[in-house]
């Protein structure tokens, strides 16, 4: 069932952005593409005071023990930004992993760091070219980890880990700090996302699930980190809309403004269906988390997120004209995001195939 | 929500009871002639047993309840096939204006409760050839004289005027003046002398649409429902009235469940077609976009229900439900090959491909064209300019034709 957001729910929303707007600045996104290895400090200081690290973290811990609608609401407003932090869905993943494990030491040793933001979460579920493979690249032997997980979100700067590895019963979910790993940041063309190779050698590491019960956990937790993805994605596109339409209203062409020409029009009209389609799925799946149909509810807001934001990256630049292909401008921070995005969490063909194999019973 | 979760089960309990007598099976090869007849008898017995004209007032012979429990009602009544299809137009536009408009309030009872029975039908005489999308282009004139008004003209596109009793027109009373300004609404009895109704076979082969004549059709000034040159005010509110009808995620065609039942059985380079990636990426993608339908109607209901107004997203099921019904009907009927090209033609677009397909471009133009919804999308809800209109504020008959 969708959900219409309560007032506590919309004040989060609001705040959000209204902290985020206060302290995101495009000099400072354009400089950090630049910059190997660095993300956006002061908006990573803001989030900790607004305890958008805290959300998902249960009371005992330190936490506000909300959920993933609040989270959604955050990661939103992130989008829109959009934010130079990359930490937040990798935060709710591990979160999630150990709240799900029954290690009690590993939950108290972590879990109030994670919610104090003292502490950076990275998960690696879809790492190298196809998500949850089943034959990951890192091993997990008599307590320690070896091998390479490629091209990590908030690699570069994390401080514990969820990884996808395989033990000698095939592949499962391990969890590591991080403080001896050998890092080696790629410089992407998202840099503030803090992408890094993460070399493990005989790193020690605890298991958290095998078998199917690892399957079951790491598809939870990758549609967690879908769902929060696609509020991202959404914030992003709505921004963009927003951009567009303003600039379609102020620019001037052949004697009216370019927003009375109907192919301008239209593509605006259809990038607003395309992001209301997108928010309905993400408000929807946000909510059905823990009830059986949350994987395909994830799915469907992922794929209409990430269509959304890659149209309104592509149409809200082609509205501006060459203006908008120029460094200054910046409509090219949205670009590289709704790519590194629509990356991140698994392509879209993962999630049509997942999607898929859960309408029809039937795999690839 | 418990008390709609009642009304709900009330619905499906008394839907169930009817199925054997009214719905899919029961019309099985029937004609059209015993097809309505069925129709006529089903909504005699929904009025009987309260679920007609569910958020009408009492007064007019309505239950009074909330456009909810209209929503609601329609939804659980969408999976049977009642023959219902008939009584359409005539409960969803021209009786609620008859009920808001028409000041003999006795009369307008009567009116209702006949058309809620089933027993009289009401046709919407708008569109013309020259005024579709543009309805303020119609050409039909009113003019008037001795014993009240004159009508001359044409309509297009009237459904179900075949079986219509009365109709709601609009006509042009005033050339001279600008083309929204020189409107007039009245109702018409479809028996006067001068109407000739002509159908209007469509590219299924069906025929529910046609062209209505009017040669010197008298209509008494009793009839006019608008201030004279005042009608396009009430065909707007006409419009207005059906917001809360309800939407189907599926484009008024077969349901996803059925494309994946097709897929099934098709074969692609040797192997089972569901597991072929252009038909898996089909079938995520329509998911999604029917999720994405569903979950806006919803939120709207639970806001109606909080007593909210709904957002203007509303609006787009139809762009974007039917848009995708064109094309999985497409898929799969290519999927299918050769056992694809079979056409039956007492087929419904819920469940067969060829009749889905065939009857798409009609849900694409019919209730707004989609290049009109996306000028009103751009227009009203993102506030971008209108379209340069040559003929705004010109007088209608000086308008280049």
């Amino acid at each position: 069932m969708s959900i219409l957001h309560d007032e506590a729910q919309t004040l989060i929303g609001t705040e959000a952005r209204r902290v985020l707007e206060a302290h995101t600045r495009r000099e400072v996104l354009l400089g950090l593409l630049e910059a190997g290895g660095a993300y956006d400090r002061g908006v990573w200081q803001a989030a900790i005071e607004q305890g958008w690290t805290a959300i998902a973290v249960p009371e005992l811990y330190g936490g506000l023990g909300l959920g993933l609608i609040e989270e959604g609401i955050v990661a939103q407003a992130m989008g829109r930004a959009p934010a130079g932090v990359p930490f937040l869905t990798g935060g709710d993943g591990i979160i999630a992993a150990l709240a799900a494990s029954l290690h009690a030491d590993l939950q108290a040793r972590w879990l109030p760091g994670l919610a104090s933001g003292q502490i950076i979460g990275a998960v690696t579920l879809t790492t190298g070219p196809a998500p949850l493979p089943g034959r990951p690249e890192v091993r997990f032997r008599d307590g320690v980890l070896s091998g390479t997980a490629q091209a990590v979100v908030g690699g570069a700067h994390a401080d514990i880990a969820l990884l996808w590895v395989v033990d000698e019963h095939g592949p499962a979910l391990a969890f590591a700090e991080l403080a001896g790993v050998r890092r080696e940041a790629v410089a992407s063309f998202d840099n503030s996302r803090g992408h890094a190779h993460l070399h493990f050698a005989e790193t020690p590491g605890v298991l958290l699930a095998e078998g199917q019960d690892a399957f079951t956990l790491a598809r939870t937790i990758l549609a967690r980190a879908a769902v929060l993805t696609a509020h991202e994605q959404l914030g992003g596109a709505e921004e963009l809309l927003a951009i567009g339409r303003d600039y379609a209203l102020t620019r001037k062409a052949f004697g009216q403004p370019i927003g009375a020409f109907q192919s301008v029009k239209h593509r605006l009209a259809e990038l607003y269906v395309l992001i209301e389609i997108a928010r309905a799925n993400c408000i929807h799946a946000a909510a059905r988390a823990g009830h059986s149909d949350f994987i395909r509810a994830a799915a469907a807001a992922r794929l209409s997120a990430t269509e959304a934001y890659d149209t309104a990256a592509r149409d809200v630049v082609q509205i501006h004209g060459g203006i908008g292909v120029t460094w200054e401008t910046g409509l090219h921070l949205h670009m590289r995001r709704a790519r590194s995005l629509a990356i991140e969490q698994g392509n879209m063909l993962f999630w049509e195939d997942l999607l898929a194999k859960e309408l029809t019973g039937t795999g690839a | 929500m418990s008390a709609l979760d009642g009304w709900r089960k009330e619905a499906r309990a008394w839907l169930a009871s009817v199925a054997p007598r009214f719905g899919k099976a029961a019309r099985h090869r029937l004609d059209e002639a015993a097809d309505l007849a069925l129709g006529r008898a089903y909504l005699a017995a929904r009025y009987d047993a309260g679920f007609a004209g569910i958020h009408w007032p009492v007064e007019v012979g309505g239950r009074g309840l909330s456009p909810l429990h209209k929503l609601v009602f329609e939804a659980e009544e969408l999976p049977f096939a009642m023959p219902s299809g008939y009584f359409g137009v005539s409960l969803g536009m021209p009786v609620p204006v008859l009920i808001r408009f028409a000041s003999d309030r006795a009369w307008a009872r009567e009116r209702a409760i006949a058309a809620l029975r089933g027993e009289e039908i009401w046709c919407q005489l708008f569109s013309e050839p020259a005024g579709g999308s543009d309805l303020a282009g119609l050409r039909t004139r009113a003019e008037f004289g001795d014993g009240g008004w004159r009508l001359n003209g044409q309509k297009l596109w009237t459904t179900w005027a075949q079986h219509a009793d009365y109709g709601v027109i609009v006509a042009r009373s005033d050339p001279a003046l600008p083309k929204h300004k020189g409107l007039t609404y009245f109702w018409l009895d479809m028996r006067s002398p001068g109407v000739t109704v002509r159908p209007i076979r469509l590219a299924d082969g069906t025929h529910h649409v046609n062209e209505v004549f009017f040669d010197e059709v008298l209509v008494p000034d009793s009839q006019r429902l608008s201030p004279v040159d005042g009608g396009f005010g009430v065909a707007m509110a006409t419009l207005m009235i059906e917001r809360y009808a309800g939407g189907d995620s599926a484009g008024f065609g077969p349901p996803l469940e059925l494309f994946i039942e097709t897929a099934r059985g098709c074969i692609v380079n040797d192997r089972p077609a569901l597991e072929d990636g252009r038909v898996r990426a089909a079938i995520a993608r329509a998911y999604a976009a029917r999720a994405g339908l569903d979950a806006i109607q919803q939120r709207a209901m639970r806001m109606m229900a909080e007593g909210m107004e709904p957002g203007p997203e509303g609006s787009l099921g139809k762009l974007v439900a039917v848009r995708s019904r064109q094309r999985l009907s497409e898929l799969a009927l290519d999927l299918m090959g050769s056992a694809g090209l079979a056409w039956h033609l007492d087929a419904t677009t819920r469940d067969d491909w060829a009749k889905s397909w065939l009857d798409a471009p009609t849900g694409r133009i019919a209730g707004g064209a989609d290049e009109m919804l996306l000028n009103t999308i751009a227009e009203r809800i993102l506030g971008l300019p209108q379209d340069h209109r040559p003929d705004k504020g010109v007088p209608f008959n000086q308008i280049p034709a």
